[in-house]
């Protein structure tokens, strides 16, 4: 796959009758979707023409470190730089790119900067599902419709440093509140991406299950029928989501409360619950039921006793193991093709959801709960005081590459780290 | 000379030139005394002797030292608390009058009774001018019916100050501080004037247990020992959990009974409803890691101490400015919850506070004990911190209005 992407100012209505001013991806917010399959050669081109220095990270692809368009590898203002990955086998799944320059990722993001990544596989058990991408992001505008981010040493920037920039619109797909059509009887797969620099999402369906098929990495071994679905910043859920409805009728996708925050900032509305989508059953007749797999493919366990060494990292307000980021400074070297244990310990009273570059992972536990199946993760959330401890084999790729909370105004703040692979 | 040596960085070092000093000259009594004066004013500071008896830590706010200026500085003792204010016994205590007046405050009494009162815990208006050499009632001089100071006076973690600064204490009230006349009503009291309330097994032996208790490790170094006798001494057990007794159930552990929390805000015994009311709960401060300090730096607790930063918000550097924004010192402080007392125990010196770092590090076990999060407004208290409510940080030079040489 080859394609040319151009990150530049734009100005575009978010919000009714008001133009607003931001930078998109090849003009359009969320940027365009690129899909691809695996064993593919992806060649990106891509274009900075914004202002400022920009990277584009290929957010859970297990790629060369040259390549995730971390802080190191900085595209300045004018200039191209040619993004070249060869996808992995097994790796399907919803992948998202987004900036992550040093200390901007979050206000670039805001400003539009964001787009998801389909890897297929050519085996794919759900082939002839039809999908649905569901990006959920949020933003805050001023009167004058362009986008707010609060002055760092204002009341708002001292919330938004703790709480990460939560704002009340709520887009999906770049649209608020819009309609997603479904058949009576129809399954869809859909893939949702949460996009947003803080807010976590608790997605539900009124009076209905949802097949919880896959995470961050791909397909389950097994779908998961659950009532609610969890999605923590930058993580990615695949649902399978029966049409049970009459036609004609409408029901809603939900963001339920979760109690992610700080005691002290925790926002008095917090317990609301909003509608993020509408689903629109269309006036077809009832479709027959169509089988859903029992079995979705293998995911070869990482075994713990093949851990060379546990490292602790400490979460706590803004920074990791007492440390602020630092580009000059490693954090952990570890060695190409080890096989190591993380353990993730949150010891302050809100949640942090911590990401991995260029790794997928396995959740071994939370707080020493084993995790009830498999799944390949890149982020997983720590809620507040809690330990969470994952497996990881850092394979085919030497480099620096970053840990950080997904928090971004956290991640901008300092709380990642970078941890060299030789 | 002894009484010198043994104080804080800038008292110690001017004990250092008075030695040198005095190794070829006759002692100088004036300066003697102007030296122990300038001790006591810091263990006065350091210890927030103001925040109950007036005017805080600034030692030239108003009514500084000058003792309870009415009911918002009054205290009740007993079974009456926020969540039932008419449940009986409770005791209305008053702060008194620190300053020598001659009629309403110190002035009446000799600086061998003021000793007495934090060393014993003895009433000086009660308790006649003399050397007491027991702890017993009746033998060595202990009174046989002896009345104690009214809670919440922390007379028993101040008796484990070393004698010097109980004497340099009484010094400075007695002649360091400007004589105010407000007369204080007194404390209402039991019949056994607290007798039963200071007994050994609420509060503990006095010398303290030796190190190493059973919940202390045993690890020992001078630092150590200077964090046990600081931490003893300011009473950080008596928030923290089991008194100042190292051997006791739950010392430094953190909050474990409701009775241990404290409500801060609007609500008061007088409308317990009203808000905002914040639940605050003393932490864990033993090296648990999962519940408790272990997953913090020394330097941390340092910061905690000195500046207020809550360790687990702020990142273990170096603090080099009071400005937010500046020097290390975060733009949005997260400070520690009232009624954490820092803004007095930061002005406790370099050493001595490294020392309570060191020793709860190092000198304590860990304890597994998860206390809840505090309760706290959206700023974590900055409208609470501020020069105008707790001074300034160094203090006002001596002497401030209120004081004198």
């Amino acid at each position: 796959m080859e394609v040319t992407i151009v990150a530049e100012p734009t100005r575009l209505s978010f919000i009714p009758g008001k133009s607003t001013g931001g930078y998109a991806y090849n003009g359009r917010v969320p940027g365009p979707t690129l899909e691809a399959y695996e064993g593919d050669k992806v060649i990106v081109h891509f274009r900075n023409n914004l202002p400022e220095a920009t990277t584009i990270h290929w957010h859970g692809l297990h790629i060369p470190s040259t390549s995730d368009g971390s802080p190191f590898h900085p595209v300045a203002p004018g200039t191209t730089f040619d993004y070249v990955f060869t996808l992995q086998q097994g790796t399907a799944g919803t992948y998202w790119y987004h900036p992550h320059p040093h200390e901007n990722t979050g206000q670039q993001i805001a400003k539009g900067l964001f787009g998801s990544f389909i890897v297929r596989a050519h085996d794919d058990p759900l082939k002839g599902i039809p999908e649905k991408l569901i990006v959920l992001s949020d933003n805050r505008f001023k009167e004058d419709g362009t986008i707010d981010i609060a002055e760092p040493a204002s009341h708002q920037g001292g919330i938004d440093f703790q709480n990460g920039r939560e704002c009340a619109h709520i887009f999906v797909n770049g649209e608020l509140n819009p309609t997603l059509t479904i058949k009576p009887g129809e399954v869809q797969r859909w893939r949702v991406i949460n996009a947003s620099a803080a807010r976590v999402y608790r997605l539900a369906i009124p009076g209905q299950t949802l097949m919880h098929v896959g995470n961050d990495g791909g397909l389950f071994e097994r779908p998961q029928e659950v009532k609610e679905i969890l999605v923590a910043n930058s993580e990615r859920v695949e649902l399978l989501v029966r049409g049970t409805g009459t036609p004609g009728s409408v029901t809603v996708l939900q963001n339920l409360p979760y109690d992610r925050y700080s005691i002290h900032t925790r926002p008095t509305n917090w317990e609301t619950v909003s509608d993020l989508l509408k689903i629109q059953y269309t006036a077809d007749p009832p479709m027959k039921a169509r089988a859903i797999p029992a079995s979705l493919r293998v995911i070869p366990p990482l075994d713990t006793t093949l851990s060379v060494r546990t490292r602790v990292f400490v979460l706590g307000q803004g920074f990791i193991n007492g440390k602020l980021h630092d580009m000059n400074r490693v954090d952990e070297r570890g060695k190409l093709g080890d096989v190591e244990i993380w353990q993730v310990e949150n010891i302050v009273g809100m949640d942090h959801p911590f990401h991995l570059h260029g790794f997928q992972f396995q959740v071994i536990d939370r707080d020493g709960v084993p995790e009830p199946f498999r799944s390949w993760k890149d982020t997983v959330n720590v809620p507040k005081h809690s330990v969470v401890r994952f497996i990881v084999r850092f394979a085919d790729f030497a480099g620096k590459w970053m840990y950080h909370c997904h928090i971004l105004d956290h991640e901008d703040h300092g709380m990642m780290g970078v941890f060299e692979l030789n | 000379m002894k009484r010198l040596i043994s104080g804080s960085a800038l008292v110690a070092g001017a004990a250092i030139v008075l030695v040198s000093v005095t190794a070829w000259k006759r002692p100088d009594p004036e300066q003697d005394k102007a030296a122990q004066i300038a001790r006591g004013r810091m263990v006065v500071i350091q210890a927030d002797c103001g925040g109950c008896h007036g005017g805080g830590v600034d030692p030239s706010a108003k009514g500084f030292l000058a003792g309870s200026a009415g009911p918002q500085s009054e205290f009740q003792i007993g079974e009456c608390s926020i969540a039932n204010p008419a449940a009986k016994p409770c005791f209305i205590t008053r702060p008194k009058n620190l300053t020598p007046h001659p009629t309403n405050g110190t002035g009446r009494y000799t600086e061998r009774q003021i000793f007495n009162a934090l060393r014993y815990g003895l009433r000086p208006s009660k308790t006649p001018d003399v050397e007491i050499t027991g702890t017993t009632p009746g033998k060595g001089n202990f009174p046989a019916n002896p009345q104690y100071l009214a809670p919440p006076m922390p007379w028993t973690s101040w008796r484990h100050m070393p004698d010097e600064d109980l004497w340099a204490i009484a010094a400075y009230l007695k002649n360091g501080v400007k004589p105010v006349d407000n007369k204080v009503a007194d404390s209402d009291a039991p019949p056994d004037f607290w007798a039963s309330s200071w007994t050994v097994e609420k509060v503990g032996p006095y010398p303290a247990v030796p190190y190493p208790a059973a919940n202390e490790t045993g690890t020992s170094s001078a630092q150590i020992a200077l964090g046990r006798r600081m931490v003893l001494s300011r009473a950080c057990g008596d928030c923290h959990g089991g008194g100042n007794n190292p051997a006791a159930k739950g010392f430094l552990a953190g909050t474990t009974t409701k009775q241990m929390e404290f409500q801060i805000g609007a609500c008061s015994f007088a409308d317990p409803a009203a808000q905002p009311c914040f639940t605050t709960r003393p932490k864990n401060l033993t090296p648990d890691n999962a519940t408790g300090m272990g997953r913090f730096t020394e330097r941390q607790v340092f910061n905690a101490l000195r500046y207020g930063l809550r360790p687990e918000e702020t990142p273990d550097v170096e603090i080099t400015s009071t400005t937010p924004g500046q020097g290390n010192f975060p733009l949005h402080p997260h400070y520690l919850a009232p009624p954490m007392p820092w803004p007095a125990w930061r002005h406790m010196s370099d050493e001595q506070l490294k020392a309570i770092a060191a020793y709860l590090k190092n000198g304590l076990k860990p304890m597994t004990n998860k206390v809840l999060d505090s309760e706290g407004p959206p700023n974590f208290w900055a409208t609470a911190y501020t020069v105008e409510r707790m001074g300034p940080f160094p203090a006002k030079p001596f002497p401030t209005e209120n004081e004198k040489q």
